[in-house]
């Protein structure tokens, strides 16, 4: 019912958007049609000019996220177990937190050149702190009648590393999943405004140097079903994880 | 021969607090001691001594003649709160004293299903705890520590939180398992029916000394008859006594 009516409320603003801008007569520089948008979208997609830059970001966000997230994780494990590098090294992280990651884009095209390369290590830094961050807080918010337990069970450090916090922080570390998937996108795609070749980021740019307001609202969509469609399979990675009844 | 020997055990904290001060206490094998005391009076941390969870800052904490040196195989130990992993089953919880030590065989499945049945769970071992009730929890949190069979059992307040009718059942089921191997048991309670109705012996704790010990003469096995017979609230009303004795003159409320 609300689905229906939501529906309903984005096919009428189409039509308005339609409506006024053919009876106001507003350029297609400007604000395209909404039936020119889903005509190029549609050529691009079945013509096959949008696939190839549709596969490239895709691949650097998965690359750029599967990279992160590892490092992450593995460091908030690091961090979190180790509390003398704990120390050592989170006020670094907490000042890295404030350095705007995408403006290191131009020292990565010197570093990597201009292409994929750059723009999968800007997703990868970007998403390396939320997995970090959440990480280190579900591995050290554990139970601590629960680490007694371990302790009175004569636990190693492994497995109450594997068999306690990891599990019981898991919620934790799945929401930074989530948070770092969104991320990933925006990296990959602002990634490519600054170094890529190609990619639906390099694509609008590419359509902006044309003037092509209706090429790069399609491409906005392509980019926006595409991030829904990894946000919503990174929800469902979280709830198949956590299917079981999980507290707190 | 004593089973636990607790010999001028103190502890204190590096902010200046003594929080235990000199306790002897013995325990023989197989019996069942009761230890209350009013909240913060040091209970947990003569427990976590015993345990090896703490160590003493002076005098010695002896397990079969040996001195404790941290938690041991020989030792089960009771929270007060069930404290289960609510991401694994309840067989996987009762499992687990076993399962970090080595892969559980089906002779340890069976066990652990004979265990669940004699705390009334059979069927429920595939349940995962949040389903339980907040009894069956601390049943499983119960047979969890009885699984490897040690023959220490220490429990803090385990069934503090339960209504009245399910502590009574689990005040049995406890001393059902615990007379199959003869476990040597320290309860600690600020429940005094509690104490009485399971111990053979008393220990009245205060202000992080002992101050008194009770004999519980009352035969085995004990059932309901016991909980509403003369000589029980004889008992629970000297015990009380001692209490306030041991007080400065506080009255203690009534726990039952
Ligand atoms: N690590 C600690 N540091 C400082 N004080 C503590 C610590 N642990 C316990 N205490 C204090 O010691 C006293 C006894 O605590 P506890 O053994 O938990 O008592 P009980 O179990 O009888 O309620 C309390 O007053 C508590 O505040
Ligand atoms: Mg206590």
């Amino acid at each position: 019912m609300v689905r229906a009516a939501s529906a309903l409320l984005l096919v009428l603003l189409l039509a308005g958007w339609e409506v006024y801008c053919r009876v106001a007569g507003v350029s297609a520089l400007v604000v395209p049609l909404p039936s020119a948008v889903l005509r190029t979208l549609w050529d691009g997609l079945a013509g096959g000019y949008l696939l190839p830059h549709l596969w490239v970001t895709t691949a650097e966000m998965a690359m750029g996220l599967a990279a992160g997230c590892t490092v992450g994780f593995l460091a908030g494990v690091l961090l979190a177990e180790v509390p003398v590098l704990r120390r050592l090294f989170y006020p670094y992280i907490l000042a890295s937190q404030v350095v705007p990651k995408l403006a290191l884009g131009p020292l990565f095209i010197v570093w990597f050149g201009f292409g994929m390369t750059s723009t999968v290590v800007i997703t990868a830094l970007i998403c390396f702190f939320p997995l970090l961050e959440n990480t280190m807080t579900g591995l050290q918010q554990v139970d601590p009648n629960k680490r007694e337990l371990f302790r009175m069970l004569r636990a190693t450090r492994l497995q109450t590393l594997l068999r306690l916090k990891i599990p019981s922080g898991l919620p934790v570390i799945l929401a930074g999943l989530r948070v770092a998937v969104v991320l990933a996108l925006v990296g990959a795609v602002v990634g490519e405004f600054i170094g890529g070749r190609q990619g639906l980021g390099a694509s609008i740019i590419a359509a902006q140097g044309m003037m092509d307001s209706t090429m790069m609202f399609a491409l906005f969509i392509v980019i926006t079903v595409l991030g829904m469609i990894v946000y919503q399979a990174a929800a469902g990675l979280e709830r198949w994880l956590l299917r079981r009844p999980w507290k707190g | 021969m004593s089973f636990v020997s607790i010999e001028q055990a103190g502890y204190g904290v590096p902010s200046g607090g003594t929080i235990l001060d000199r306790i002897d206490w013995t325990i023989g094998e197989g019996e069942f001691h009761a230890l209350v005391g009013r909240s913060g009076c040091g209970k947990t941390t003569l427990l976590k001594l015993v345990a090896g969870l703490l160590a003493p800052s002076t005098g010695t904490v002896r397990i079969q003649g040996e001195p404790v040196r941290g938690p041991g195989a020989q030792v089960g130990f009771v929270f007060q709160a069930p404290t289960l992993l609510e991401w694994r089953t309840v067989l996987d919880n009762l499992l687990l004293p076993v399962s970090l030590t080595r892969r559980p065989q089906p002779a340890d499945r069976r066990k652990a299903e004979e265990l669940l049945d004699l705390v009334g769970l059979s069927g429920l071992e595939g349940r995962y705890p949040s389903q339980l009730s907040g009894g069956q929890q601390s049943r499983v949190a119960l047979a969890r520590a009885l699984v490897t069979e040690p023959p220490l059992l220490l429990l803090d307040e385990p069934f503090a939180a339960l209504d009245a009718i399910t502590r009574e059942e689990l005040q049995n089921d406890l001393l059902k398992l615990c007379a199959r191997h003869r476990t040597t048991v320290l309860f600690v309670t600020h429940d005094i029916a509690e104490a009485v109705y399971l111990a053979d012996r008393v220990a009245v704790m205060e202000g992080g000394q002992l101050r008194h010990a009770l004999p519980v003469p009352l035969a085995r096995p004990r059932g309901r008859d016991v909980r509403y017979s003369p000589r029980f609230n004889a008992l629970c009303l000297e015990l009380r006594h001692a209490m306030d004795g041991a007080g400065s003159g506080v009255a203690l409320e009534r726990a039952s």
